[in-house]
């Protein structure tokens, strides 16, 4: 059997898949397209910076600033984040370095069942426990007055829904330390802390920094768990304890019924787009990061 | 022997011990402390779902006056879901799978194509479904569609297809090469390894990353929010409009009578038996299929 | 001649779940000699050099019955610290578990756990043992390297360097040869040899040459039970039981 006869008895089906492979690479360019088309009208008639960086949401007086929800995109997803890490990294460590047999089995269906649990389940019991929470008790602890709806209320909330994923990630990631090399850590004399700290923790960093980051661009486009907490105020939020509204929020309000008022269209479409570039953006830089570190410890 | 740095010595492994313990206690209130906020979340749907759980709830339509509290189920947004996520899994199937094929059987994999399809796939996979409601809808205004079944269907057939493809890469690029050497050698074209010995070979993956698409499809409301529109009927055609769970449970939960929001929950409820439904099927079957498989 | 044994087993039980793995062993370890553990595969050599130094607690599903003593001390005793009697006994295993750092910090890693923070006195050590390893004049230029870039024969050596420089009394080979060419084998066989008359060598291997070479006592394991034990000259050349014959010469295997 040639090389040749192979490849063309081959011929047929490889150009039959092609186009399909070239779909994506189409979608994700028309995406992008046909927001910047949409959005053109307004970025024609406005700088790009004055349209992202001024904080004025009065669409039927044509003022179209976007700051106050880039801010509450920014507030939410980095305190779920700063929230649901370290808790992440504790938890996969115990289940993977101390939790006995048993536990983890406990554990594991559970956590797929919750990574996979849609988030307006999540949104709902943030309307019911999370928002009386934070207005009852942890914002008149800290002194404060809250609605409950606050950017608190939306990290907390998708904080415990990214966990699972992040965890389950990160629990596979340690796994695949070998256990040899656990041991020759321990028969130096380390305590199994020790071991975890200086060796596990070295060896599954990358894999647990990717982990992070699909936690991370997770909670970025989060919508409607979002939505049903954090109050969507278009102002700047001055604290945790204040409602914001992030990008996706406007969309989901807004953009099924937009067509009456000059500009609002192109601006929710540049939302879009903002909110299209920022978690992309944010993802390839991740991957490209965690590329290079893994090609420098190789 | 001399003592003095042997009693240093137990005297540090006292303080290294504690600090382990410390962290280990840390650890283990992290643990519970999210296995019950988790657990927590499962059992305030169930309780607050119990009133309002009825047998018409999943056997009937929405009544007239149902949304003020009167008799009715939510029959149409079961079903609608159910509609929609198959179609969409079917859809992006039928495109992720050849895709996946032809990135990992025809191309060489540093070439700069296959660089450039997968990185389209990690753009597509990063970008938020609401992000694909959004151009969904442009779609829709520009073949001037109204807000249907197949408008929702594609949405999220796109939003479901990075998520396949990357599930699919992953399991194909796992089946041993000198598998796909050995078949090589015995005569057979690329396609016919790809079809007959690769795909046996990733079986077990396709169908635990085709329910796990779903399980996604199913509870995403940003995607079919602008798209697929609402209907108290059942759907009969592509081009009506289709009722969806997840907007089911959103709609009824902001309703000002309570009635209606307990069945909120109720539909929550309803929501979580079908997403755990997927993912007990998906490990049971990952587990019978992956019998035959050679690693 | 009168051998003294710090390190003794006595009816030492193993069981993986309902799995009797090791029967009722009871040997004694000769000090400053190298004492080779041969048998069949799955016959338990693994299994009880892991119990020498408790590795085998790491593990669920394992119980362990009978006693070792370390010095008199009976290490399953509650209450003895299990990291102090981990560090008394360097393990060396089948493929070598170079830590992910530089190769300086692999031989550190042990001092510093203990408190060690002197720079100059860790670089002296550092040096010392990679010397005694016999690693030292192949890495001296490049100790800030990953250890990960060594060959694997370096890497066995670096492990060997970085198990002594706890201080161990009981050095533990698991087949410590088994992923090296011939001639990083024998590299560490030399340096295997050299350090006998510091410290009590427990070797697993199967090869029996390798046995000829370095062993100056012999333990053959068959099913989990320790059917001879003696020295060297006695067990691989006349052997009392016809199971270590049959296996000396290849019958068994
Ligand atoms: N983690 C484990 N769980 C259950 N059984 C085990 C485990 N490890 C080993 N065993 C069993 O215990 C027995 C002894 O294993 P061990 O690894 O000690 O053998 P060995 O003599 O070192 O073999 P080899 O020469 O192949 O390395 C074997 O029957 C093995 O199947
Ligand atoms: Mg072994």
């Amino acid at each position: 059997m040639s090389i040749q006869r192979l490849s063309r008895r081959d011929r047929g089906p490889e150009l039959a898949t092609a186009p399909f492979a070239f779909f994506p690479v189409a979608l994700a360019g028309a995406i992008f397209l046909a927001l910047l088309i949409k959005a053109w009208p307004l970025l024609s008639l406005k700088s790009l910076s004055s349209l992202i960086f001024s904080s004025t949401w009065l669409p039927s007086r044509g003022h179209f600033g976007l700051w106050p929800f880039i801010l509450g995109t920014i507030w939410v997803t980095i305190s779920a984040f700063v929230l649901a890490v370290p808790v992440a990294i504790l938890t996969s460590l115990y289940l993977s370095e101390y939790a006995p047999a048993r536990v983890k089995r406990i554990f594991q269906p559970i956590l797929d069942l919750l990574a996979g649990l849609p988030s307006v389940i999540y949104g709902m019991w943030g309307v019911l426990i999370v928002v009386p929470l934070v207005s009852k008790y942890l914002a008149p602890f800290f002194g404060r007055q809250s609605s409950g709806y606050s950017i608190l209320a939306a990290s907390l909330v998708l904080a415990l829904m990214i966990l699972p994923t992040i965890i389950s990630v990160s629990v596979e990631v340690l796994n695949s330390v070998p256990l040899a090399l656990k041991e020759a850590a321990l028969s130096l004399g380390a305590t199994r802390f020790e071991v975890i700290r200086y060796v596990v923790m070295k060896k599954s960093f990358p894999g647990m920094l990717a982990a992070c980051v699909l936690g991370l661009s997770r909670a970025f486009g989060e919508t409607i768990a979002v939505l049903m907490v954090v109050g969507n105020v278009p102002a700047i939020p001055r604290s945790l304890f204040s409602p914001a509204y992030p990008l996706p929020a406007l969309l989901a309000n807004n953009y099924g019924e937009m067509m009456s008022i000059p500009g609002y269209e192109s601006a929710l479409n540049l939302a879009a787009l903002l909110l299209l570039v920022i978690v992309v953006g944010f993802s390839l830089l991740a991957r490209w990061y965690l590329v290079r570190i893994s090609r420098r410890s190789s | 022997m001399n003592n003095e740095p042997e009693r240093g010595i137990q005297r540090k492994l006292r303080k290294r011990l504690r600090v382990e313990s410390f962290f280990k206690l840390l650890m283990a209130a992290s643990t519970w402390l999210v296995l019950a906020s988790l657990v927590l979340i499962l059992a305030i749907i169930l309780w607050k779902s119990l009133p309002a759980l009825k047998l018409s709830m999943i056997t009937r339509n929405p009544g007239s006056g149902y949304y003020l509290g009167r008799e009715g189920g939510i029959l149409n947004a079961i079903l609608g879901s159910l509609q929609v996520v198959f179609g969409a899994t079917l859809l992006a199937l039928a495109i992720a799978l050849p895709a996946v094929v032809f990135l990992t059987s025809y191309l060489r994999q540093k070439s700069w194509l296959a660089e450039l399809i997968r990185f389209s796939l990690d753009v597509l996979w990063g970008i938020p479904s609401i992000v694909y409601g959004a151009f969904g809808f442009l779609i829709m205004i520009t073949f001037h569609l109204r807000a249907s079944l197949l408008a929702g269907m594609i949405t999220v057939a796109m939003v479901e297809l990075p998520i396949l493809s990357r599930a699919l890469e992953e399991t194909i690029r796992l089946v041993p090469s000198d598998l796909k050497e050995a078949t090589y050698s015995l005569g057979a074209s690329r396609w016919q390894t790809a079809t007959r010995v690769v795909l046996r070979q990733v079986f077990p993956g396709l169908v635990t990353a085709v329910l796990m698409a779903m399980g996604r499809g199913l509870g995403d409301a940003a995607a079919v929010l602008f798209t697929a529109g609402y209907t108290d009927k059942i759907t009969t055609s592509l081009l009506q409009p289709v009722a969806t769970l997840p907007l089911a449970i959103f709609f009824q939960l902001n309703s000002p009578f309570p009635e209606v929001q307990q069945r909120a929950y109720a539909s929550a409820a309803i929501l979580t038996v079908l997403v755990l439904f997927i993912s007990l099927a998906s490990r049971r079957l990952s587990r019978r299929l992956g019998r035959h498989k050679i690693s | 001649m009168n051998q003294t044994s710090r390190l003794r087993v006595e009816n030492l039980n193993v069981f993986y779940g309902q799995n009797h793995v090791l029967k009722n062993i009871s040997l004694s370890l000769p000090d400053n000699r190298i004492t080779v553990i041969i048998g069949p595969s799955g016959c338990g050599k693994t299994t009880l050099l892991r119990s020498l130094n408790r590795l085998l607690d790491e593990q669920e599903g394992v119980r362990v019955e009978g006693r070792v003593f370390l010095d008199g001390q009976d290490i399953y005793q509650p209450g003895v610290d299990i990291t102090l009697v981990r560090k008394r006994m360097g393990l060396l295993s089948q493929k070598p578990q170079v830590l992910p750092m530089s190769i300086y910090d692999n031989v550190a890693f042990g001092p510093r756990l203990l408190g060690l923070r002197d720079r100059r006195h860790l670089d002296d050590l550092v040096e010392k043992y990679l010397r005694l390893a016999g690693l030292w004049e192949e890495v001296k230029g490049r100790l800030q390297e990953p250890a990960s870039r060594l060959s694997i024969g370096q890497q066995q050596r670096l492990c060997l360097a970085r198990g002594l420089a706890v201080e161990p009394e009981v050095i533990l080979g698991d087949e410590p040869t088994s992923a090296l060419d011939p001639q990083s084998s024998r590299n560490v066989e030399t340096q295997l040899l050299n350090l006998k008359e510091n410290y009590t060598i427990v070797l697993v291997t199967h090869i029996l040459r390798q046995a000829r070479r370095l062993a100056d006592y012999v333990a053959f394991l068959y099913f989990g039970e320790l059917i001879e034990f003696g020295p060297a000259s006695e067990v691989l050349i006349s052997p009392r039981d016809s199971r270590t014959r049959a296996y000396i010469t290849g019958e068994i295997s």
